[in-house]
């Protein structure tokens, strides 16, 4: 993390499109998943995930998240990007509601609370690992 | 055995699976076959995208996602008895209340 203006700006950024990436991804897989046809085995089910268009969206998503994250990673401690991105749980489940029409009740949402806490929790741990790039100058 | 629990049976297999394929990368790190461990982890990794999408045929993704969560659990266990890792008490405390946070979410499916 940087006092930088103008990296603090691309690291908001970064962090705000992984956590949209998140969302997108989880919502187009779900929407491949339900979409295979219903076949009697569990391979036969995964070969027809092979003539699904939306998988070819669920790898998009999946490249441009892992490009962004590298990106992300360039300017913040995984510990604390990893705690901003946890955000996405609630994104996730709010978009779910939206546009799949799932239902979330009281005890998901304070489930999905505690998980936070949790992640906040993870990543104020200290780790004994050698950081990226900045230490190894 | 309803379909819901069978979702999320997946759900936290695949979390299992990729723990592992997070502790194949880390041994990549470590060891000079590092490509070896890596194809190792990569595969996981494809594993897991298999048995995640097979999952969200029976869980919705509001549940399946939060789930996931739980691969911190399974980072955290599995780093501690196959690499040796010290784990300090904060972050047992984050992995007990993830597993509260998805004991409350899985009890919705």
């Amino acid at each position: 993390m940087t006092g930088d203006p103008r990296a603090s700006r691309k690291l908001f950024l970064g962090l705000a499109l992984a956590i949209i990436l998140d969302t997108g991804l989880q919502v187009v897989w779900k929407m491949a998943a339900s979409d295979l046809p219903d076949q009697p085995d569990f391979w036969r089910t995964m070969q027809g995930a092979l003539h699904q268009p939306l998988f070819l969206l669920v790898g998009l998503f999946m490249i441009g998240q892992a490009f962004n994250w590298m990106a992300v990673l360039d300017h913040a401690d995984l510990s604390y990007a990893h705690a901003i991105t946890s955000l996405s749980y609630v994104t996730v489940a709010a978009v779910s509601v939206l546009a799949l029409g799932e239902i979330v009740e009281w005890p998901q949402v304070a489930g999905i609370m505690l998980i936070l806490v949790g992640v906040w929790f993870v990543s104020l741990s200290g780790h004994s690992g050698r950081p990226a790039k900045d230490r190894a100058s | 055995m309803s379909a819901g629990h069978f979702g999320i049976i997946l759900v936290i297999a695949a979390t299992v699976i990729e723990g592992f394929a997070q502790v194949f990368l880390k041994k990549a790190a470590l060891s000079p076959a590092k490509w070896a461990w890596r194809g190792v982890g990569f595969a996981f990794f494809g594993l897991e995208t298999v048995v995640y999408t097979w999952a969200l045929r029976f869980v919705a993704v509001s549940i399946a996602f939060p789930l996931g969560s739980l691969s911190f659990v399974a980072v955290t266990f599995l780093s501690q008895f196959l690499l040796r890792e010290r784990v300090d008490r904060t972050r047992w405390i984050g992995v007990l209340l993830i597993l509260a946070g998805a004991s409350l979410v899985a009890g919705r499916a």
